[in-house]
This record gives structure tokens, sequence and C-alpha cells, in this order.
């Protein structure tokens, strides 16, 4: 399920990443699954096919699907194996300007753990 | 024979054009998108009946006026078939002049309640949903090209043996009541145009099938099963016409190589049950899809209404009957008044897959 508001800040190719991940994070989305089609994908939502090639690509950067071609993007992230010491060090680089931006906020270390833990049983939906 | 063949059809585009505001979707009225909750709004609901009592009145007005000028003075059989293929044209008219008039009376209340202003309007899309699309593979549609690519042969084998005038046009009762000189485009015109037709069919279905599957994010079961069930039955549909016309076009090719091959009976009866075939087939695909997502599925669930819909495309449908929008890579649409498809005007294959091959037939009409 993809939901995408087009009146957002959030650019519409990152809102898509970032629900394609969040998918496979709930389980909708599995190792070997199939991603629609560019053309396909991008006609459901009725935006442009450039849009969601660029959030294909960037999940393909992160490692997160391949796309194969004839067969399409193939979902290759896998939830049970152990992350690798480059893509920690990529998260953790990613993740510290907000960490930084809740410190000067008045934020302490609990409430940035409770922060993540929000955010975790929110896309599991639990 | 044709008094009841175009009787039957006045009566199928009457009923089909009277029907169709309660088998379209129920959040789009007279090419209006309104909020789910809105459906059964007292307003609505007034302009659908009084469009549909506006329609059949004419309806019936025409229909009757056929029968009884028939009954009192019996026409001859050009003024028979030019009235009774006008009729439905009449009522075609009709139905598309209040349907203008009614879309202006929507727009307006629409913009007067403001309907939208307190719903989030987002675009919603099912990443799982293909896995349910039961639409029929693509390549069927030359299945039946092999018995055209036979034809042709054949056509091609006996054709010293023909005689010097080919009969290239059918009268309404199946007789052939136009000729024309023997030449290799006239003795292989129907089988020509039978694969050009194949072609467009193979076309239709690819292009519908690579075309995005539209869900409203306020009534997400309704929505997607009406998209599921349009595919899958348009796609049936199709396949059922190309077998029906292959038959058509084959059995008036073989009685054009072997004359007398089928008795006069058949060859009155064959154009009628294509008709009769076709019509039911439509009125089957219009029952299935049309009865889901629309007035006729009855339930309107709003005990938590929405805070979400879907994105209204108005804007990007001309007159809410024209589809044109450059960014959907698209090619066909569901339509917004009536049950089918429409061309995304904005993406040029569909007008390759459309309207070439009735260009290339028309052509082929011509030079012979």
């Amino acid at each position: 399920m993809i939901i995408i508001d087009a009146e957002s800040d959030i650019p519409i190719y990152v809102q898509l990443r970032t629900q394609i991940m969040e998918s496979i994070v709930r389980g909708d989305l599995s190792t070997g699954d199939t991603l629609p089609s560019v053309r396909g994908l991008a006609g459901d939502l009725g935006i442009n096919m450039h849009t969601v090639n660029k959030s294909y690509h960037e999940l393909e950067s992160k490692g997160i699907i391949e796309i194969v071609p004839k067969k399409g993007a193939v979902i290759t992230a896998n939830k049970d194996k152990k992350i690798s010491k480059k893509r920690l060090d990529a998260l953790s680089k990613e993740l510290r300007p907000l960490v930084v931006e809740g410190l000067i906020n008045g934020m302490n270390k609990e409430e940035i753990h409770e922060l993540i833990t929000g955010v975790i049983s929110e896309v599991r939906e639990e | 024979m044709e008094f009841i063949t175009l009787f039957i059809t006045i009566l199928f585009v009457s009923c089909i054009q009277i029907a169709i505001p309660f088998l379209v979707k129920r959040t789009v009225v007279f090419g209006v998108t309104i909020p789910y909750e809105q459906a059964k709004h007292v307003k609505v609901i007034h302009y659908k009946k009084l469009y549909a009592i506006l329609t059949t009145v004419i309806a019936l007005a025409s229909s009757i006026g056929f029968i009884i000028w028939n009954q009192v003075t019996p026409m001859d059989e050009t003024m028979l078939v030019l009235t009774g293929t006008l009729i439905p044209f009449v009522i075609l008219l009709t139905g598309l002049t209040l349907y203008f008039y009614f879309h202006y009376k929507m727009t307006k209340l629409k913009k007067s309640k403001r309907w939208f202003e307190k719903i989030k309007q987002v675009r919603y899309a099912d990443l799982a949903v293909r896995s349910q699309d039961e639409m029929l593979a693509s390549y069927v549609h030359f299945i039946p090209s092999i018995i055209t690519v036979t034809i042709i042969v054949l056509s091609v084998n006996l054709y010293d043996q023909l005689p010097g005038q080919i009969p290239v046009h059918w009268g309404p009762d199946g007789v052939a009541d136009a000729f024309s000189e023997k030449s290799w485009l006239s003795v292989l015109n129907l089988p020509i145009v039978l694969i050009i037709l194949q072609s467009m069919f193979f076309g239709t279905n690819l292009f519908t099938k690579k075309s995005g599957i539209k869900i409203n994010p306020g009534n997400v079961t309704s929505s997607k099963m009406r998209q599921l069930r349009l595919r899958k039955y348009s796609s049936w549909f199709l396949f059922i016409t190309n077998i029906a016309m292959t038959m058509l076009f084959s059995i008036l090719q073989l009685n054009l190589l072997y004359e007398n091959l089928f008795s006069e009976s058949l060859l009155i009866f064959l154009p009628f049950g294509f008709l009769v075939f076709t019509l039911v087939g439509a009125l089957a695909l219009a029952i299935k899809v049309g009865r889901v997502d629309s007035d006729l599925e009855g339930k309107l669930i709003t005990d938590e209404p929405s805070k979400v819909e879907g994105v209204d495309d108005d804007n990007y449908w001309k007159g809410g009957l024209f589809y044109f929008n450059r960014k959907d890579p698209s090619i066909f649409v569901e339509k917004r008044f009536g049950i089918g498809w429409t061309l995304n005007f904005a993406n040029p294959i569909g007008y390759f897959v459309m309207i070439v091959p009735i260009i290339l037939i028309l052509i082929l009409s011509f030079s012979i």
C-alpha cells in the first residue's frame, strides 16, 4: 500500500522510496518479491515515470532492490541478515544531523531512544 | 429480420444510455469527482433520476414511433435501415446533451459545497495488486490468426478459379450487395481486415494490461474490485469478440471461395447472431463491472467519514469525457461516463493502437 501526498513538502520520490521500504518492514513485501514495473506503478499513481524510476534507483543504490533486466525490480533486502559495516556507517552518518538537532532542541538520551522506538512501532503498526 | 436487428440495437442502446449514471463509479457523477460520503447527496440523486427520466422519455418516444411508423406505412428496406440506424444516434445525442447539462450543474454544485476542503487528497497504489489481476495474456489474440492465415493461403491457391466479380460488401441480411473487379486486394480484403483487427485487439489488451490500476483511497475494497473486474471481463469480452469476428469473416470468405458451401439461411442468420452475441457480451460486461462501486452496490459505509480521498483528476478530464494527462503513462483509463476504457489522449501510443488500424482499413476499403 502506497499513499502519496502531492501537496507535502517531502518530494514524491522520497515518499515513494520510504513507503516501499516500510512495506518490506511490515511484511507486505518480502525478499524475492517483484515490485511493479516503473510504467505500471506510475500509472497506478498517475505520476511521472521519472519519479518512480528515481525511487527505484535510490532503492537499488541502498541495496534494497536489484533491477534485473526483463524481470523487473526484485527485492533483495533481507531482514534476517546482519547489517554490513558499510551500511551501518552510512546510516550512522545520515542519522547524525537528526540526533544533533534533537539534542539542540533539548531532548535527552532517553527521549531520543523513545522517539526511535515510537517510529519503529508506528511503521510495524504495533 | 432487419426490423428485429434494428429494434434490438435500439433497445440495447436505450437501456445502457439510461442506466449509465447508475453503472459508473459513484464517486464520479456526470464526470465530476465528489467525495465518497456525498454519493447519496439529495441533489446528486435528483440529477441522476432526472437524467434517467428524460432519456427514457426520448428513447420510448423514438422506439414507439419507429414501430408505429413501420406498422402504418411499411417502409422500404433503405428507409427502414436509415431510420433504424438514425434512432440510436438520436438517443446517444440526447444522452450526451443531458450529460453536458448535468456536468455543468454538478461542477457548480461541487464548487458551492466545497466538499474537498476538509479532506486530504492523496494518490494510492497497491504494490501487490498485480498478483490479483486476471486479464488474459495478450498473445491469445493471435490464436485466431492461425485461421486467418489458413484462409489467406487457401484464397491464394484458389485465386485462378475465382469468378471475375468479387463481393465486397454485404447487407444486414448477409447477402452481397456490392461487387468489385477481381484482384489480389479484393480477394484478400476480408482476411487482411481481419488480421488488422486481430492486431488491434492484441494491442488493446497489451496496453490495457500495462496501464495503471487506479484505486480510490476513500473506498479501497470496492474501487479495487471494480478495476480488477473491468480488466478481467473487458479482456474476456475482447477475446470472445475476436473469436466471433473470426468466425463471421471466415465463413464469408469461404462462401466467396466456394460458392453454395453454406445455406442461405445460415448466411442470413450469421450477422444477426454476431450482433446478438456481442450485445449480450457487452451487457454482461456492463452488469459485471457496473454493479461494483456504483449506485447498484447499495451499501455505502460512512460510519467513519474518511479523511482521505483520491486526488480528483477533474482538471485532466476535458468536459469530464476526454482524459488528457501527460504525467500519467497509462494508455487506457476507465471511462467516467460509460462502461469500459477510454484513451489517455496525451499519450501518442494510444493514437497508434486505435487510429492506425482504422486508417489502414479505410485505405483498404477505398482502394478496391
